[in-house]
């Protein structure tokens, strides 16, 4: 079944959220997810490799330990919380280069590269233990998919885009994988009450009118 | 001294987003169904019904297909025979008198058998990207009773029957944007037609309108047989399509913050633009006091039986009277007049007919006012990333700017917080609840910007000043959709509701007249502090009647002759 990349967003955003993610890091969770999915990439796939490695669980140990020059924690660095940084940072990236250790899922650093690339108005490159991704504002060129985990990440400005990916205006994910990822998102829905039905729709009258 | 070139600024944002004055927003040129019918009259767009496939039991199916300049839009339209105990305006609703899905171009045979197994399940089908919209509607099973009878015995339906309901059938949820496998926003982004939000939607409704009086009059015929007769055209104008709003598109104006400023921006830029003009021609000033005695008979036709709306349409019809008698001494010609009736309905009216001012004297000036449409949709999506090169004492800056008065507010009173705002398991949809009487504190969704403000501005002043903010967030990312709204802001000064949305007398009636205002509807009459019933289209010529002429004013009924 296709989806459109609205609904990917929504229930990236959802599922995110119900893995124990802030609701700002939520919200970018989607943005990465639809980016990745309009980019030819299998984000849903991703996103639930990702939320099933449970780093929400405990964030500081996941994010990186400050803004010196190579961003690493004593555990994996969660890519979303990375990712959000490497966005917030894009100002300060002309200068040099920014480097990583150890970051999980390092896919889902890509959507925010291409943040910082749009930004900065030059493409970003990305690479990922050898393997090298190039982003625009718009578009990736990746030649393989990204490792699992990765040890040594490197960013830096600027790359030529040598094969982009045509963009995608749908997403066709595994449906098992749909179906599991949509059970995170359950976590965020407050089960019905008969009261609630009632009052928190507000609306208790005939409509046979 | 000249009055000549006097600059008059757009009102403050800390007036405007107040939540009682955005729940007492009227429709005005910049509404989109206004739009829509101006382009499709100025374009010369054809209309065509090429499929009406429905039996005597008003069961089958119908395509009406819109084109215009470049690309063709069709409504598929599925009618049912709803038994009286299944028929809801609820979002949970399963079964509808009517369902639609807008197909993006000229449908096959195939296309419309797609649709036909998709289209009547509504949420529990799917449709593709060829497909922009989905929706349903339900009789007034009053009026339809009564002008399908009238209609079939030869009869006209009784004008005061039309006018307490106002039209045939109601839209209970309209679906555009990728919703149910639909096509995305950025599939219609960059087409002319679809400049000004809400342009499919509305366009929907509009065809829904006219299949609607065609079905209505298929049944009469099916009843009567050669004693029926056909709809005045009179009558059938004074039909709008209902349209029943619950809580769920409550969210919508929070969640979409850029969009929302830009509507209000665009309305506000033109009320400012209407108020510089030094003076106002006899033509202009006539325009105005026609469309104000208009506006009587519209506020006349407005029912509604909840006490609050009931207090507030008092107000308005005073209101009105008080302007009718104020502008009978006033020259409207000289001397800013336009600014001057603003400051004048300042102080005397209520913030109803404080708007309603607002809006209408933007009526004479389509040359500047009408373009502004154009600015009023969300291309910005680069606005969602953060500046982390920001310093936190600016951060605290934007969030005083916006928020400064919900910093002191004591948020831990229950009073401040008694509401919470979740998505119900059952249908997936926005609801509010109690917080302190009802399981859903951890489930509550992020629509309290102002309480959320104060939390983060708290955890700010911990910082020094000097910090980037990335530094912040790095340490508080439950911080981080607080300092992008707050950034959001520097753009976008209308985008924050200035009010507490979830103290114990917010009004979610509010919220959703406020959007429902800028589609351009009217007749709101609450059915609860949140869910509201209102009128679309009601006075609009039809399409096979739409022209250049007829495609502007039709908002405002005519004294009968």
């Amino acid at each position: 079944m296709s989806f459109s990349l609205n609904e990917v967003e929504v229930t990236a955003k959802r599922a995110a959220r119900g893995a124990g993610y802030p609701w700002g890091l939520a919200e970018e969770a989607g943005k990465a997810t639809r980016w990745l999915c309009a980019n030819g990439q299998d984000g849903i796939a991703e996103l639930m490799r990702l939320l099933n490695l449970g780093l929400a669980a405990s964030p500081a140990s996941h994010s990186p330990k400050g803004l010196t020059e190579i961003w690493a924690s004593d555990a994996p660095l969660c890519p979303l919380a990375t990712g959000a940084l490497l966005s917030d940072c894009a100002r300060s990236l002309p200068g040099g280069r920014i480097e990583m250790k150890q970051v999980a899922n390092p896919v889902f650093l890509l959507p925010f590269a291409a943040g910082a690339s749009r930004v900065l108005g030059s493409t970003v490159t990305v690479e990922c233990d050898g393997q090298i991704a190039v982003v625009d504002g718009k578009c990736l060129s990746v030649a393989d998919r990204f490792p699992a985990t990765a040890t040594q990440i490197t960013v830096r400005v600027g790359g030529d885009m040598t094969i982009p990916h045509p963009r995608q205006t749908r997403a066709a994910p595994d449906p098992d994988i749909w179906v599991r990822l949509n059970r995170f998102a359950h976590r965020t829905y407050a089960p019905a009450t008969e009261e609630s039905r009632k009052l928190g729709a507000g609306s208790g009258l005939s409509d046979n009118d | 001294m000249t009055l000549q070139g006097k600059h008059i600024a757009r009102r403050e944002p800390a007036k405007v987003m107040r939540l009682s004055r955005l729940g007492s927003l009227h429709q005005c040129r910049l509404s989109f169904m206004r739009v829509l019918t101006r382009r499709m009259a100025d374009e010369g767009w054809q209309f065509s019904r090429p499929v009406f496939d429905i039996d005597d039991q008003g069961v089958g199916r119908a395509v009406y297909t819109a084109q215009g300049p470049q690309r063709a839009y069709s409504l598929v339209a599925f009618a049912h025979d709803l038994p009286d105990e299944k028929r809801s305006d609820r979002v949970i609703a399963e079964a509808w008198d009517a369902t639609f899905a807008l197909f993006d171009g000229i449908p096959t045979k195939a296309d419309i058998d797609r649709l036909s197994q998709n289209v009547p399940v509504q949420e529990a089908g799917r449709v593709s990207e060829s497909e922009l919209s989905l929706s349903r509607a339900n009789r007034s099973v009053r009026l339809w009773a009564h002008v399908v009878d009238r209609l079939a015995a030869g009869r006209q339906p009784d004008p005061q029957q039309i006018d307490d309901v106002g039209y045939l059938m109601r839209t209970t949820a309209v679906y555009g944007s990728g919703k149910f496998g639909a096509a995305d926003r950025d599939v219609i982004a960059d087409r002319d037609e679809a400049q000004t939000p809400f342009q499919i939607e509305m366009l929907s409704v509009y065809l829904t309108r006219t299949f609607v009086r065609d079905l209505v009059q298929h049944m009469a015929v099916a009843k009567g047989g050669d004693q029926a007769v056909p709809m005045h055209s009179d009558i059938a104008r004074r039909l709008g399509i209902g349209n029943s709003t619950g809580l769920g598109m409550a969210p919508f104006i929070i969640n979409h913050p850029i969009l929302f400023n830009n509507w209000i921006m665009a309305r506000e830029e033109a009320i400012a633009s209407v108020r510089c003009i030094p003076s106002a021609t006899p033509d202009e000033a006539l325009a105005f006091l026609g469309l104000i005695r208009r506006s009587v008979l519209s506020v006349e036709k407005w029912r509604s039986k909840h006490p609050i709306q009931v207090q507030k349409l008092q107000a308005l019809k005073a209101d009105l009277q008080a302007l009718t008698d104020h502008l009978a001494g006033n020259d409207l010609q000289q001397d800013h007049p336009w600014d001057r009736l603003m400051n004048w309905s300042d102080a005397k009216l209520s913030e109803e007919g404080q708007e309603l001012v607002a809006s209408l004297l933007l009526e004479p000036y389509g040359h500047l006012v009408d373009g502004l449409s154009n600015c009023m949709s969300d291309s910005n999506a680069d606005a969602f990333r953060i500046d982390g090169a920001m310093r936190v004492a600016e951060a605290c800056d934007l969030i005083r700017d916006r928020f400064g008065w919900a910093l002191d507010l004591d948020w831990s009173a229950r009073e401040h917080c008694a509401r919470a705002w979740y998505v119900s398991e059952e249908k997936l949809e926005p609801r509010m609840g109690e917080r302190f009487e009802e399981p859903i504190m951890e489930y509550e969704q992020p629509l309290a910007p102002a309480r959320d403000a104060a939390r983060a501005f708290a955890a700010l002043t911990d910082w020094d000043a000097d910090q980037p903010v990335a530094a912040f967030l790095l340490r508080h990312p439950e911080h981080r959709h607080t300092i992008r709204r707050a950034q959001m802001s520097r753009l976008a000064p209308y985008s924050e509701i200035q009010d507490n949305t979830i103290s114990d007398s917010v009004l979610p009636i509010d919220m959703l007249r406020a959007k429902l205002s800028f589609f351009g509807a009217t007749h709101f009459d609450p059915r609860s502090d949140r869910w509201v019933r209102i009128c679309m289209y009601a006075g609009a010529p039809y399409p096979d009647e739409l022209s250049p002429d007829n495609a502007d004013l039709w908002v405002y009924p005519e004294a009968e002759a």
